[in-house]
């Protein structure tokens, strides 16, 4: 980074971003560095690292497909399935709700967040377990109902966990649209099922595709939902990858996982980028 | 190999007259005579359970608080609460579901743990990756080596350095819920059967390499311990084969099998005697083909950050009149003659708990090989991210 | 629509509401209501290692919060002077900051303070005149270099945003006319970009506090809550937990309520 140190104002910028660079450095730059050379080397025969240059920790990555591929699609259907639920719900709030209670129902979608993740997650698993859901079902004549544990169980906790992630970005983007469009488009005699498709929508598109980008993204580290929901049976890329540093205490295919993880996360985020320009036809896309 | 718990149960007149003559010859202490004859419990009563194996004088300040780490439901939680009030020092208790993510927290360092339970065959690697203190038994006075049953207690002990006192010992069996599930099941042959067929999704496997690898190996005829390819290749296989039927993979199994959602598990000793005992249609059963028997010790981490604290606790569970109630509490079979002798005679008679001689000849100990096998941990791996 | 729309607030709260429901349960276990009782408020308060985790969460979440909040204001306004491609430098390495998943960084950072200290403890005793050397740890100090990572780049990203849309003129417009850069940036500036300072702060307060699977490989022997409730999972989960979430809760709701409270003196037209 080649700052001009030899003006005032080179200095104060300097000073103004050091600590930052200096975080950035430390605990991020560093810790990749460490973790591409541990995906190089090899397991300890008692568990651990130990040097080596050697990419036999990569070759051995399609020992880890399924856990991919579950991410690969989980990741993406759950956020497609978020946004279905998402969408009316920010239409609603946006365009719809009256504004007397407009704020208190966008405040609504957003309190879940300050009560732990984890003890929501824990709710769930007593709502889908034997005692809850299952039992009212057995109740009118559907027996041994089992969702705790399954596919569906995961996909209905990353629903419930991303869903105020779609909400809000959808709900800003429509928010801003300018209702004289929507009253402009009534007047030109469009139906009001042509105006979403024509108006509404595609005004709406930079928010939906930021939510769907940031839950996909954030879904493809995901831990602990398929661990809590999924019994340990359905196992995402970050369970894998936590597995191996807990369980098998296999460092070095444990980083080259992290590696892979990191690559592909960067290259979803490249593909949305790059969707995002073409439908949207701008290229500033807000991904926070 | 038996010199079991049978041997010390009731005592005959014979032995008390033995052990009254060494006690006189000075060979025994007053603690090992009255825990052998039974009178310990006797006498503890009167004594309000505090003079008889008290904990001694703390010489070190014992801090406020400590940390170990154990296994699900393996303590009373009464225990604890008893510690704290004797010595005010608050007990953390950190639960896990493998030896492997025990010796995972210890190798990555930091773990604050200043007592833990490892199994048996963990024992040799802590010490060879010195994670582990040896014991200054001067500070566990109330452990007494000759009340214990060496086959249990062997692996504690490394290069004739004690590293590790037993805790209690078990075996690996299946619990099943006899009201939902017809087919016998004697073996974990059936085990893998019934998994596939009548409880179809309603079976529980741990999330540990030794038992779920071990008696895959055991149900195709293979030994528990297998590190073999093409035997590991075989169980991996039938795990994989197995998976999708499975309800879930984890080593807490009794939330599950309580509420009724799982309807069979891999299951140790005290958790089986815990369920049938709260819900007596749950049943368990050594395999016939097989399985594990384990014996778990307390063991102190390098790393500890408060060892006086986790002295006193080991000390304290050492005190026969305190592992007996951890033993009606938990249900997992004392190594500890001076325990025994104090049990009721209900739990001596639970055949969950101490079953027939018989019944144990087909078990194996876990080898020390399968903790550190790079082959069993990817086979576990690749089966839960299958 | 509306039976849609009040469908998923009832699948929003439905766990939320178990979560308080059980906090009043009476018996020990948190999947059985067996009649209304307090006392686990009561537990929960005066369990030492919930309150410790309760403790080490608000301290960490705040602190990281706040480093992150000065930080990432800083960088923001400090990247405004960069070179591009400098500039450019930096925003990738922000954005690599917010894109890597939670539990790459938890296992990097672990992994690599892990070669550090043990590189460093045996320097730091070799160089220490005294007796006892101080010996680095997993521990706050890790935790909350973590999470103020993903947190700094949040608030530079936030203010970053905001100073774009403030334009340059009005900085210029004072400083033509004759105010310092310092005065400038305390009368013009600050005022502009604090309410997205205060966002991005409470952003990264939530997140640190919420955050397990970085606290869960980072924390070496501190217990956050989130670790303190995922450990409970297996230990079997008691109202204690129900009570502590439904406490925070509604210590949030109140912030909430006094914040809208406080605007709404500061903007009696509203």
């Amino acid at each position: 980074m080649a700052l001009a140190l030899n003006t005032k104002r080179g200095m104060v910028t300097a000073a103004l971003v050091a600590p930052a660079v200096a975080w950035l450095f430390i605990f991020l730059v560093l810790p990749f560095i460490a973790m591409l050379v541990f995906s190089v080397g090899e397991r300890a025969p008692e568990g651990g690292y130990q040097p080596a240059f050697t990419f036999a920790q990569f070759a051995n990555l399609p020992a880890r497909s399924a856990a991919f591929w579950n991410t690969l699609v989980l990741a993406p259907v759950g956020s497609l399935v978020c946004l279905v639920v998402a969408y009316p719900v920010a239409y609603y709030l946006a365009v719809r709700a009256s504004p007397r209670y407009r704020l208190l129902l966008v405040s609504l979608v957003v309190v879940p967040f300050w009560t732990s993740l984890l003890v929501r997650t824990y709710a769930w698993m007593y709502l889908l377990g034997s005692r809850g859901i299952p039992h009212l079902l057995d109740m009118i004549g559907f027996e041994d109902v089992r969702i705790l544990n399954t596919p569906g169980a995961v996909l209905l906790g990353i629903v419930y966990g991303y869903l105020p992630l779609m909400i809000m970005p959808i709900y800003v983007s429509l928010e801003k649209l300018d209702r004289r469009l929507l009253e402009a488009s009534a007047d030109l005699g469009a139906k009001p099922v042509s105006t979403f498709f024509s108006v509404t929508l595609p005004l709406s598109l930079p928010g939906v595709m930021t939510g769907l980008a940031l839950v996909t993204i954030l879904l493809l580290g995901e831990y602990l939902i398929p661990q809590l929901l999924g019994g340990g049976k359905v196992f995402f890329i970050g369970n894998a990858l936590v597995d191996l540093f807990l369980q098998s205490r296999n460092w070095p295919f444990g980083s080259a996982i992290a590696v892979t993880l990191v690559v592909v996360v960067v290259f979803v985020l490249l593909i949305a980028m790059r969707i995002a320009w073409k439908i949207a036809g701008t290229r500033q896309v807000d991904l926070v | 190999m038996s010199k079991s718990y049978k041997e010390n149960a009731p005592i005959s007149v014979e032995q008390l007259t033995n052990e009254l003559m060494r006690l006189k010859r000075g060979s025994v202490t007053r603690r090992h005579f009255l825990g052998v004859t039974g009178l310990g419990l006797a006498s503890a009563v009167l004594a309000h359970e505090t003079s008889l194996f008290s904990t001694p004088a703390f010489a070190e300040d014992l801090g406020k608080q400590m940390s170990i780490a154990t296994w699900p439901n393996y303590h009373d939680p009464a225990t604890f609460e008893a510690f704290t009030a004797a010595t005010g020092v608050a007990v953390e208790v950190n639960v896990f579901g493998s030896n492997e993510e025990m010796l995972a927290k210890l190798q990555a360092g930091g773990t604050g743990w200043d007592l833990f339970v490892p199994t048996n065959y963990t024992i040799s690697t802590y010490v060879k990756l010195g994670l582990i203190d040896p014991l200054d038994m001067a500070k566990v006075p109330n452990y007494n080596a000759s009340t214990e049953t060496a086959r249990f207690t062997a692996e504690g002990v490394v290069d004739g350095t004690t590293y590790a006192v037993p805790k209690n010992w078990g075996t690996t069996g299946i619990a099943l819920n006899s009201t939902k599930i017809k087919t016998p099941v004697t073996s974990w042959k059936d085990f893998f059967q019934v998994a596939q067929g009548e409880a179809d999704g309603r079976v529980m496997v741990h999330d540990y390499q030794l038992t779920t690898i071990g008696n895959a190996l055991v149900s195709l005829g293979y030994s528990f311990n297998s590190v073999k390819p093409e035997e590991l290749a075989k169980a991996e296989e039938l795990l994989i084969k197995v998976k999708p039927h499975l309800y879930a993979i984890n080593s807490d199994y009794q939330p599950g099998m309580r509420a009724g959602d799982a309807w069979m598990t891999m299951c140790w000793t005290n958790d089986g005697a815990q369920l049938n005992r709260d819900v007596p249609e749950i049943k368990f059963v050594l395999g016939k083909d097989g399985g594990e028997i384990w014996s778990d010790f307390y063991a102190i981490p390098k790393s500890a950050a408060n060892k006086p604290a986790g002295y006193a606790l080991l000390n304290y569970l050492m005190d026969p009149a305190n592992a007996v109630k951890e033993h009606i509490a938990n249900g997992a079979p004392t190594t500890d003659s001076r325990v025994l002798s104090l049990l009721p005679k209900e739990v001596t008679s639970n055949t969950i708990v101490y079953p027939p001689e018989a019944e144990l000849t087909p078990l194996e100990f876990g080898a020390a090989v399968t903790l550190t096998d790079p082959a069993r941990a990817e086979v576990m791996a690749r089966f839960k991210s299958a | 629509m509306r039976a849609f729309i009040s469908a998923v607030y009832l699948f929003l709260y439905a766990p939320i509401a178990l979560v308080v429901l059980f906090s009043f349960n009476a018996g020990r276990n948190a999947s059985e209501f067996t009649g209304f009782s307090t006392m686990w408020y009561g537990k929960a308060l005066g369990n030492t290692f919930l309150v410790a985790a309760l403790q080490n969460s608000l301290i960490i979440a705040l602190t990281s919060a706040t480093l992150a909040a000065i930080f990432g204001t800083m960088a923001a306004l400090g990247m405004e002077r960069l070179r591009p491609r400098s500039r450019a430098v930096l925003d990738g390495l922000f954005a690599a900051a917010i894109v890597v998943p939670g539990v790459v960084i938890g296992i990097a950072t672990l992994v690599a303070l892990v070669e550090v200290f043990s590189f460093m403890n045996p320097v730091l005793a070799s160089v220490w005149p005294g007796e006892n050397p101080p010996q680095l740890g997993l521990g706050y100090g890790s935790i909350i270099a973590a999470h103020g990572l993903f947190s700094m780049a949040l608030v530079t990203m936030i203010v970053k945003a905001r100073i774009a849309s403030l334009g340059r003129d009005i900085v210029e417009a004072s400083s033509d006319l004759y105010a310092t850069p310092l005065t400038t940036f305390r009368l013009v500036v600050l005022p502009q970009i604090l309410p997205s300072v205060l966002a991005g702060f409470l952003l990264s307060f939530t997140f640190s506090f919420d955050d397990f699977i970085i606290a869960f490989f980072v924390a070496g022997s501190k217990t956050t809550l989130p670790i303190y409730v995922f450990a409970s999972i297996r230990r079997g989960v008691t109202p204690e937990i129900n009570a502590v979430a439904t406490l925070v809760l509604v210590a949030s709701l109140m912030m909430i309520l006094i914040a809208r409270i406080l605007m709404r003196e500061k903007k009696p037209t509203n």
